[in-house]
């Protein structure tokens, strides 16, 4: 008998499979397939057919990519340990303030986070570009100190990376001082530490897997930040992404596979980051349910 | 023949455990039986099982003589409260109530007569047009107890549906539904890991323990004369003893069972100058000393080492004993009538 | 019990001077739209509305704007209509499912933009379907671009309704599926539907690497329009900058109204 119910019980459930049909198709359309395409395609020579490793070596040994990635690794680095170290102070200035104002404080600082991309790299370009507001009053007040400052350089690009990490590093990482109870600082006052001991030995330790999953998802965004770059040094800087674009849709040199290739490197760094992220995010919950899991 | 509600080798297994391990269950038409056990148990699963929430990997259910294994949810006449009261949000308390005749394609009048009868019965008429996230938690579970009577279902199912209350509050509820349930006469499967509603609310108690029923009966068989380990341990304070302690205690046991139970106020503690003590009764005398005491309102309650057994002792807390201390020599006198034969099985 | 946080004057100043320097580009972008000439000096010495005129008669900001407008409400309506039934099937009848799905619906976060990009021109610009260059293509991409909020945005609001269990009591009281669906799921669910809605809507209009190398100057969206502009004149840049920028402003604050309201709606 049981092998007659299990069957039917089966067979009127069947329908609701129809809801994740049309779901499925456009994943593996837009999603599944491209990214296959890519890596089969990073395998294979722009010129010619046949199983290749050379866009990889192109692309790992060419000093112009080397370049390009280093750059792009480094300014995703600088920017978001910039970011990380901020968004730590700011984010713990913030659970200070009465919850009215810090609702206020932090609305603000997202809705900031809508002004990225292009006109976020406008807005710097009137304000520190080769004929910004601040470039002229500076170099009319003769303030030396900036005068070798260069928004279309190095560190510009540092800069207006920092300006987009800031507002994300703080949203992801004031919930976790509120994952640290008050009364555990109580407590540990009352065990005589220090808030200087408290936040070395208690706090930062149970803050440590957020700071490092949010550092994860800084470093991601950096690396495949596009459009601010785009917008702001063009083609004149060494960027993967900027690469990555003229290769695949430049119209000078159209080098798809290639492309590929650097695209597939820029996916696994960003995916590892991520990666990073998810597995803090872990340990960071591990801390923060233990208490209740009890009983 | 058969029984109002009869369930037979039900078995369920999710990821290699068997959360239903070969149930049999009858139910007596208008009998409140109580599914009673800790966490994980299996209690819940059964419920849900009934109700067809959950698919049963084995055995069959039949509701007057109507075979339900096979049909969906809405067919089986079974209505079900959940712990998390489970009320639409987006409708009144009046139109969460009329939810099932409107399934049913009843009329607006009949569904409105209907509703206010029911609301009345749970004593919330005035709570018609409220939303649920204006009620209580105690209205809230009320007015889910009457949208679940509304259809009129033959079996009702309450899954622990006063665990998420405050401990007042749970003590009336328990009294109201078991007082609407009776004069419903209305068959009830009530799930719970709390004892004493067991106890107060059940005809009948069911205890159980990894997937098996362990033991049945009705309240005062269940608390007096547990059968195995896990029931005397579960019931409340019994003293469970191996053989060798018993032995030690008594010398010599009837029976040949492993483990035996002994109700804490079973044991007498004896004033330090009564030596008139039966040596006719059977009772036996033996000396011990107070290791801890504890005063739990109307009831004393110590524990006591004697011969290297510990065991709980509870007396009225009539301010007789106040002169008891930690580390006091004691005599006591325990009945060996009053040592029940425990089955190992279930501990 | 809780004490009252206590913001001493450094935290007060640390503060302002966050605020001050994340502002800073928006105000400035602000002035720039309205100011005549803006030299040398801290503030603009003579105002003007013209810019925003000229950006009010060009035809081509219009057709960006509308070339915005659709596909992106094209995107968030096929969204919608695919991640609606796929996310209710998935919360109510497979929640074992949930890790898996969170692992395809995380990869567009994960991978970036142009990788995207990248895949899709491989996939489409040769072979049975060659859309490539077309707004057909945005599209799928764009569908995949808001996966991760919509997702996240339902599922959500599935659960906080404990939509599972409104089934089920709603099953046991003779309700079908979809009726029970339509009558308790979905009328409680739908500020969360709008909130996904709209929120989607909004990271799409910022959307530009996507848009610009999928079908670039063939349909200039918003952000290419600007992008486009940027070369000429910096004051009408700002202009159509700010004008953005207002638009997105006014959207999340509509967001927030809703999700305060499903916050409020829901509670216990």
């Amino acid at each position: 008998m049981n092998s007659k119910d299990k069957p039917r019980r089966k067979r009127r459930n069947r329908w609701v499979f129809v809801g994740l049909v049309p779901f499925a198709i456009m994943v593996l359309a837009f999603q599944l397939a491209p990214v296959l395409s890519m890596i089969s395609g990073s395998f294979r020579p722009d010129v010619g057919s046949g199983f290749t490793l050379h866009n990889y070596y192109t692309a790992l040994h060419s000093p112009f990519y080397l370049k390009a990635i280093k750059n792009s690794l480094l300014i995703s680095a600088y920017s978001s340990l910039i970011g990380i170290v901020v968004g730590l102070v700011c984010a713990y200035s913030v659970t200070r303030f009465s919850p009215a104002i810090r609702d206020r404080l932090l609305m603000l600082s997202n809705m900031t986070s809508n002004f990225a991309g292009v006109p976020l790299a406008f807005a710097y370009i009137i304000l520190l570009g080769a004929n910004g507001v601040f470039t002229l009053l500076f170099r009319q007040w003769g303030w030396s100190a900036f005068a070798d400052f260069n928004l279309y350089s190095w560190s510009g690009l540092i800069l207006v990376y920092v300006y987009f990490q800031i507002p994300l590093s703080m949203l992801l990482l004031y919930p976790a001082y509120y994952g640290i109870r008050e009364q555990w600082k109580e407590a540990a006052s009352l065990l005589g530490a220090s808030s200087w001991q408290f936040w070395r030995t208690v706090g930062l330790p149970i803050l440590a897997p957020s700071a490092f999953g949010t550092l994860g998802i800084l470093f991601a965004n950096a690396m495949g930040a596009y459009a601010t770059a785009y917008a702001l040094v063009g083609g004149n800087y060494n960027l993967l992404v900027i690469r990555i674009g003229s290769l695949v849709a430049g119209d000078v040199t159209n080098q798809p596979n290639l492309g590929s290739a650097l695209a597939v490197l820029l996916a696994v760094s960003t995916l590892l980051a991520v990666f990073l992220n998810h597995w803090m995010t872990k340990r960071a919950a591990k801390y923060l349910t233990s208490g209740e899991g009890v009983g | 023949m058969s029984a109002y509600l009869d369930l037979r080798h039900i078995s369920k297994t999710y990821a290699q455990t068997r959360v239903l391990d070969d149930v049999n269950l009858q139910a007596a038409e208008g009998e409140l039986v109580t599914l009673l056990g800790p966490s994980g148990c299996g209690k819940s699963t059964l419920l849900r099982c009934i109700a067809g929430l959950t698919d049963l990997d084995g055995g069959s259910i039949t509701l007057r003589q109507k075979d339900l294994t096979q049909l969906p949810p809405r067919a089986r006449e079974v209505g079900m409260v959940f712990q998390s009261y489970a009320l639409f949000p987006n409708l009144t308390a009046g139109e969460n109530v009329e939810y099932g005749l409107r399934m049913n394609g009843q009329s607006k009048r009949e569904r409105a007569k209907r509703a206010e009868a029911l609301l009345a019965l749970v004593d919330l008429e005035a709570k018609r047009d409220a939303y649920p996230h204006q009620l209580s938690g105690g209205q809230q579970q009320r007015i889910a107890l009457a949208r679940s009577l509304a259809v009129e279902p033959k079996l009702l199912l309450l899954d622990e549906p006063l665990s998420a209350l405050d401990a007042q509050i749970r003590k009336n509820l328990r009294t109201e539904i078991r007082e609407i349930q009776k004069r419903l006469n209305m068959t009830t499967l009530f799930v719970t890991h709390d004892q004493e509603e067991a106890l107060t609310m059940s005809d009948r108690v069911c205890i159980m323990n990894r997937g098996k029923i362990v033991q049945q009966g009705d309240p005062e068989t269940i608390y007096t004369k547990p059968e195995t380990e896990f029931v005397a341990r579960f019931m409340g304070s019994y003293n469970v003893l191996t053989r060798q302690e018993a032995l030690r205690l008594f010398e010599r046991v009837d029976g040949t069972a492993d483990s035996f139970a002994l109700r804490p106020e079973s044991v007498k503690l004896l004033e330090a100058d009564d030596d008139r003590i039966d040596g006719n009764s059977g009772r036996k005398v033996a000396e011990g000393t107070v290791h801890a005491v504890s005063i739990l309102g109307t009831i004393v309650r110590y524990a006591i080492d004697v011969s290297g057994v510990r065991l709980t002792v509870d007396r009225l807390n009539d301010g007789r004993l106040i002169g008891m201390n930690v580390g006091r020599s004691v005599r006591l006198s325990v009945d060996p009538a009053q040592l029940l034969s425990l089955d190992k099985e279930g501990a | 019990m809780t004490e009252k946080p206590r913001a001493g004057w450094g935290h007060v100043s640390l503060q302002v001077l966050l605020l001050v320097y994340l502002l800073l580009p928006l105000a400035a972008t602000g002035l720039y739209a309205f100011a005549k000439n803006w030299q040398n000096t801290l503030l603009p010495k003579q105002w003007t509305l013209e810019w925003f005129n000229a950006m009010f008669t060009d035809m081509r900001f219009f057709i960006a704007l509308w070339n915005s407008f659709y596909l992106c409400a094209i995107s968030v309506a096929l969204s919608l209509v695919v991640m609606l039934p796929a996310v209710f099937v998935l919360t109510v009848y497979f929640p074992k499912w949930e890790s898996f799905m969170k692992g395809i619906v995380v990869l567009p976060y994960a991978v970036p933009g142009v990788v995207a990009a990248v895949g899709l021109i491989r996939t489409y610009s040769s072979g049975p379907i060659e859309i490539a260059g077309t707004a057909y293509l945005l599209i799928g991409a764009y569908f995949v671009a808001v996966l991760p909020y919509m997702y996240q945005g339902l599922r959500n609001s599935m659960l906080t309704v404990s939509a599972p269990e409104l089934m089920q009591a709603a099953e046991l009281l003779g309700a079908k599926p979809i009726k029970a669906f339509l009558t308790v799921v979905f009328p409680n669910i739908l500020p969360g539907v709008m909130i996904s809605t709209l929120l989607s809507f909004s990271v799409l209009f910022g959307e530009f690497v996507l848009t610009n190398m999928l079908v670039g100057a063939h349909i200039p969206t918003i952000q290419v329009y600007l992008y486009q502009r940027s070369g000429e004149s910096g004051h009408l840049s700002s202009a159509i900058g700010i004008t953005y920028f207002v638009f997105i402003l006014l959207l999340s604050m509509v967001l927030l109204k809703l999700g305060r309201r499903l916050n409020r709606g829901t509670r216990p």
